[in-house]
């Protein structure tokens, strides 16, 4: 899939979350890894390109066309990508297969026997097999974010969006997180991924942005934007990260 | 600390229920004088049942369409449904259905008292309702909607199947309150001589002057309406729980 971002702004009132930034990314690039300080515009650029939010200005091109414009068209397209947040994820009223299985039902067509099949396979390769029977309140946080996952991935999205999916996870937790999202990363998914792990940024990334003030201050090709930094900001910011 | 403070809450409670019933049973009653109204107390028992079911029934589905109103996103319809729950929660029941039935029942050339009292008291009821399902759905976190959009699902898929059934068991013990209020209120429609269980105590109270013989079957009458709506709203609640 090839991104092409022209000029794309994003306001709310006075604030500029996303201001004007432009970008290129060629079909290779299959993990684009989005960090920079929070209040940077890394969830609003998500959230663009995700179909979540109108921009303001400017446009998003996938594959040679534009992301629509229209409420009903952007669910069409919504429909397509996985979506996941740092948190809140999931339906608390509803259990953890239950949580994959509507979403497939209803918004995807899919027969009942069909849905509950597929959600099988992909907590089992979650290795969440054993809690599908439970109810959001009796899950782990990492646990629900592997629910999560594996409800964002079970139609076979085009695109994973992920929105600092271990932010508000303890370490042990956010490992078992991290472990799927770079296993998923091995098997060719294409994922937008916005994240303060910079290990796993580095070791994953096919080409890394560095986001703040709502503009791309630098971008780089694998981990040549943690080896050889190009601008200040970048340093200084990866130099305070990396130093605990 | 926390013993002695239960230790006296359960004294002070059980002394004070051991008095009014001492106070109640003790006192000289002449049963007989009632006798003959039996009939009619039981017959008014059922009008009171018979329209206070069917308000049920009226004012959730007033409540409903007062709170969609509300709720639709468009100006005008929820303005007007703002006005009219403003209104009928503002101003006394009993002007309420002076007005709905002398004047404007009258004017349409309208004669049923049972009709004309069940739509004011769906009418009223439902304004409160209308409030309590209200603050359901808007107490559903934004975390929710924003997950079914990026699922894919429609505005209504989202109503039906994330936030009316967690608003349910949020509104539930609310609206069990309102139905009991309901049933106690349809009392009122003695102003437009519905038959109900209040207007027959009064009566014959009036033919008899033993007013505690005519009127304590009220307390038994009301209470074996209301508490079983007690006992289902805490059966639902529990239907509904989700949280563990």
């Amino acid at each position: 899939m090839s991104i092409e971002i022209n000029g794309l702004t994003k306001h709310y009132g006075a604030t500029r979350a996303v201001d004007g930034i432009s970008l290129v990314l060629p079909d290779e690039v299959r993990v684009l890894v989005l960090i920079g300080p929070s209040g940077g515009g890394k969830s609003t650029l998500l959230r663009l390109l995700g179909g979540l939010e109108i921009p303001t200005a400017g446009r998003i091109r996938m594959n040679g066309t534009d992301l629509p414009v229209t409420e009903e068209d952007l669910r069409e397209f919504r429909r397509r990508n996985g979506f996941l947040f740092q948190s809140f994820n999931l339906f608390p009223h509803l259990s953890a297969l239950e949580n994959i299985v509507l979403p497939l039902v209803k918004v995807h067509g899919w027969t009942r026997d069909e849905a509950i099949a597929r959600a099988g396979e992909v907590v089992a390769r979650f290795g969440m097999a054993d809690h599908v029977k439970k109810m959001p309140s009796e899950l782990s946080g990492g646990q629900q974010q592997r629910i999560a996952l594996a409800r964002a991935m079970a139609h076979g999205p085009d695109l994973l969006l992920l929105d600092e999916p271990t932010s508000a996870l303890d370490p042990e937790m956010k490992a078992e997180v991290l472990d799927i999202v770079a296993e998923l990363c091995e098997a060719g998914q294409r994922i937008i991924l916005s994240t303060h792990e910079m290990g796993f940024a580095r070791g994953c990334a096919d080409e890394v942005i560095f986001l703040a003030n709502g503009q791309l201050v630098e971008s780089g090709r694998g981990a040549a934007l943690f080896d050889s930094p190009q601008t200040e900001v970048v340093r200084t910011f990866l130099g305070r990260v990396m130093k605990w | 600390m926390k013993y002695a403070v239960s230790l006296i809450v359960s004294v002070i409670l059980s002394a004070s229920f051991c008095f009014v019933i001492w106070v109640v049973a003790t006192h000289e009653y002449r049963w007989e004088a009632i006798t003959p109204y039996q009939g009619n107390l039981l017959s008014g028992w059922w009008m009171t049942l018979l329209i206070s079911a069917a308000s049920l029934v009226g004012s959730v589905a007033v409540g409903i369409l007062l709170t969609a109103g509300q709720l639709s996103g468009h100006a005008v319809p929820s303005f007007l449904c703002r006005v009219f729950v403003e209104v009928i929660r503002g101003t006394p029941l009993l002007t309420q259905i002076l007005i709905g039935y002398y004047l404007i029942a009258n004017s349409i050339g309208w004669d049923s008292r049972f009709g004309v009292g069940l739509v004011i008291l769906s009418c009223f009821s439902g304004a409160y309702l209308s409030e309590i399902f209200r603050g359901g759905v808007e107490s559903i976190p934004k975390s929710q909607w924003l997950s079914a959009r990026a699922i894919g699902f429609t505005g209504l898929q989202t109503y039906r199947h994330i936030v009316i059934p967690q608003a349910i068991r949020r509104v539930l013990p609310a609206s069990a309150g309102q139905f009991a209020n309901l049933i106690k209120d349809s009392s009122l429609l003695f102003v437009i001589s519905v038959h109900e269980f209040t207007m027959q105590a009064r009566e014959a109270n009036a033919n008899t002057y033993a007013t505690f013989e005519a009127y304590l079957p009220l307390v038994l009458g009301y209470f074996l309406l209301t508490f079983p709506i007690s006992l289902l709203s805490r059966h639902l609640e529990n239907r509904f729980r989700y949280e563990h």
